[in-house]
């Protein structure tokens, strides 16, 4: 489909009909080489896949139509990522098209929408998250990164930990500190930072699943315009929170134990587990686990498609889908036995699987996005009206 | 009575929501609760009438036979209001019977059996386990002999909901061409019941059936597959029902705990301040809410009338979530409370019994997860 989408109305379609858009369009321009991998691929090997996804205006599904975008509700939006994901894309640098994006859309002002947007679509600017910190993880208001404001220009000091494929980005979007003198969470400030200047130091960290994906970010004596300040100057916090609902949505989906749950069935079938009735029972429970999670997540994904809005308890979406992950991998290296001692692709009776890689990268996901102790205490105190 | 739209539709399981709530709050009492224990039938025959006249028991029977030809989805949240008080007995054990009776074969017998179950009048049961109970309907000993035009019936029925109180059983047994259903006056010869008692204290019968002679009139459904998919229908109808009156159990359990959790004090601090116990808690809201989510869909499945596989499939989830996070939500909310808890006089542990009768009826978590792989042949898509 050479028609550039932004001269549809895809709002005006049912979801069905536009997920079979979405699908047919991934399936004509994925390239097949990048299709399915197992790692987060650089920059340079995706670049050209951005820049057909933003030629036919496929780039910025959430995004308004006057800013180039979609302009899809947020149940397409869901929909959009479901196929993408179905199709086995690989990941783009996609902070600019999924955070400061809708964020500039969102709390901008008309001057930074106009000089950041364009560039995001362009693949000119590519951005990174700077928000965790060595001493600044789960208690993240407690940032220490600070911002002093020399002339007009803010002067940027600390580091950032944690930011995903930083060593690829051209910009980074922060919450530093502004003023020392009150609450944590009251003397935060949003800017915009360039990542092209001397000062900045980005150092990868290798994962336990063999990745260098996250980074630790150092910032000394950076400079950044306070024309980059997004919303007013300590009101970082408010500005952080306003980031889309369905974030929330998507990192509880059931898309990653699903995957597993597939890969867990392959190595059975190839290993002979499925013939074991102990195993089996595992399995269906496992099995039964990620169907209610899927089940949840519809529940959630239903209440945004009838334009209703949903609270606090969208949390429990988090903590199930990831830690149904886990079971879900753990009993793949259980059924693995021997097997499941080895690191990468291993033959099994013919079949190549990677056990470890699934377990290991999985650790994570009950940790980032706000770990699953965060995500409890969220519900204890909003839901289940807890007191501190 | 059917609504013709989704938002009237919403409406009207709405309304039925309220005004089951409010004859939970109007006629629970946990007092008369704990004096029923030990005793037939096991519910108050009052508050059954007064059901009846609220037309609940006809709530998924046709209107073809005096019900109100609602679905599922209505049933259900009628069950679970009630649930929330205790009064789930045994509205719950009628749906069994009047979806059997339902997906039988014999439109007379419908005829004469649907009206008394729908006004209370008199209730049939069905009896459809014996020995060690489980799932699968096949493993009976009850013998269906021809004998001319007639049938008769050998052996004992066990695990019979609803038993105590009603006008009659249809009964499942085996005959030569496989498993019938036939309908068993409660005062025929050749019928003796007796009861065992369940965790909650509410009778359970035991059906002895001796050269039990059953005419033609009353057989639901001749011997074969007919009867057995009949059978295998309700139960699942049955079970996903048993599920929404689980949730309830569940809900009103969580909230006691959360409600003791706010105001007990202890280190000078109100308990539900800890975190392990607030974790704790977040726990059982997510069974609770996983519990809500898969008996939405098999509400769904079950009102759409799709394949009676994928009907199957659901039923068996649903069931499976619904005893897990019914048994763990309650057992937990004793540990939440401390040693009150543990006491007959705190209410928890009725919450707990309660919970453990309905886990187990119409097939316990494990069975249903055996149910499901087998239906599945570990083949799954999301």
């Amino acid at each position: 489909m050479a028609e550039n989408a932004q001269q549809q109305d895809w709002n005006a379609i049912t979801d069905e009909e536009f997920r079979r858009a979405a699908a047919d369009f991934f399936a004509t321009h994925v390239p097949q080489h990048l299709r399915h991998l197992s790692r987060r691929p650089r920059w340079a090997e995706v670049k050209e896949w951005y820049l057909t996804m933003s030629r036919h205006g496929w780039l910025v599904p959430a995004w308004p139509k006057e800013w180039g975008g979609m302009g899809l509700s947020q149940s397409k939006s869901l929909v959009y990522l479901e196929e993408l994901e179905r199709s086995g894309a690989p990941r783009v640098m996609d902070q600019g098209l999924m955070n400061i994006g809708p964020l500039l859309i969102a709390r901008g002002t008309d001057e930074q929408r106009k000089r950041f947007l364009p560039k995001i679509l362009s693949g000119e600017h590519t951005w990174c998250q700077g928000y965790s910190e060595p001493n600044a993880g789960s208690d993240l208001a407690s940032l220490r990164t600070e911002a002093v404001i020399d002339g007009d220009e803010f002067v940027i000091n600390g580091s950032k930990i944690w930011t995903s494929v930083a060593f690829d980005a051209s910009h980074m979007f922060a919450l530093v500190r502004t003023d020392k003198t009150v609450k944590k969470q009251a003397g935060i400030s949003f800017v915009l930072i360039d990542m092209n200047q001397p000062g900045v130091t980005v150092r990868p960290i290798r994962n336990i699943a063999g990745h260098e994906e996250l980074c630790e970010v150092f910032l000394d004596n950076v400079r950044t315009p306070l024309a980059n300040l997004v919303g007013e100057l300590n009101k970082g916090w408010d500005v952080a929170k306003a980031l889309l609902g369905f974030e929330r949505i998507w990192s509880g989906s059931p898309r990653q134990s699903t995957l597993a749950l597939l890969r867990l069935e392959q190595l059975a079938r190839a290993n002979g587990k499925m013939d074991d009735p102990a195993f089996v029972d595992k399995y269906t429970q496992v099995t039964m686990d990620v169907l209610d999670s899927a089940s949840a997540y519809e529940h959630f994904a239903q209440i945004m498609r009838t334009g209703g809005s949903f609270g606090f308890e969208v949390s429990m979406l988090k903590i199930w889908a990831t830690e149904t992950c886990q079971r879900v991998t753990e009993l793949m290296v259980e059924a693995a036995g021997d097997l499941g001692t080895l690191s990468g692709e291993v033959d099994v009776q013919g079949e190549l699987v990677d056990v470890l890689y699934p377990f290991l990268d999985c650790r994570a996901f009950t940790i980032y996005g706000g770990s699953s102790q965060v995500q409890r205490n969220i519900l204890a105190k909003n839901v289940l009206e807890l007191p501190s | 009575m059917q609504a013709t739209s989704t938002t009237e539709a919403a409406e009207q399981t709405q309304m039925l929501r309220e005004s089951a709530a409010d004859f939970v709050r109007g006629s629970t009492d946990m007092k008369k609760l704990r004096e029923r224990r030990g005793t037939l039938p096991g519910y108050e025959p009052g508050l059954l009438r007064q059901m009846a006249e609220l037309g609940w028991l006809g709530i998924l029977v046709a209107e073809d036979h005096g019900g109100l030809g609602l679905g599922f989805a209505e049933m259900a949240v009628v069950l679970e209001e009630l649930g929330k008080g205790l009064l789930g007995e045994p509205l719950a054990s009628t749906v069994l019977a009047a979806r059997l009776l339902q997906h039988g074969a014999n439109e007379d017998l419908k005829a004469r059996l649907l009206p008394g179950l729908v006004d209370a009048s008199a209730l049939p049961c069905v009896a459809w386990q014996e020995g060690l109970g489980g799932l699968d309907i096949s493993d009976i000993q009850t013998t269906a002999r021809q004998d001319g035009e007639s049938v008769v019936l050998d052996g004992t029925k066990r695990f019979v909901a609803g038993a105590a109180g009603a006008a009659g059983f249809i009964v499942s047994a085996r005959g030569a061409q496989g498993l019938g259903l036939y309908w068993v006056d409660a005062k025929a010869e050749g019928v003796s019941l007796r009861h065992e008692w369940r965790a909650d204290e509410t009778p359970s019968g035991v059906l002895e059936l001796k050269g039990m002679r059953v005419q033609l009139q009353d057989m639901l459904c001749p011997q074969g597959a007919q009867a057995a998919a009949a059978l295998e229908r309700a139960v699942d109808e049955a079970a996903v029902m048993a599920s929404a009156e689980m949730l309830g159990v569940m809900e009103a359990a969580l909230q006691m705990a959360l409600g003791y959790m706010r105001t007990r004090v202890q280190f000078g601090k109100p308990i539900g301040s800890f975190q392990a116990l607030q974790h704790k808690a977040a726990d059982l809201y997510v069974q609770q809410e996983l519990a809500r989510a898969v008996l939405d869909d098999a509400v769904r499945e079950l009102d759409a009338g799709s394949s009676r596989e994928e009907q199957a499939k659901l039923a068996s989830r649903c069931k499976s979530r619904a005893s897990d996070a019914g048994l763990r939500v309650t057992r937990e909310v004793i540990q939440l409370h401390g040693a009150i808890g543990y006491t007959d006089e705190y209410d928890a542990g009725l919450y707990l019994k309660r919970a453990l009768v309905l886990s187990g009826w119409l097939g316990n978590s494990s069975a249903h997860r055996g149910r499901f792989a087998r239906l599945t042949g570990g083949v799954v898509t999301v």
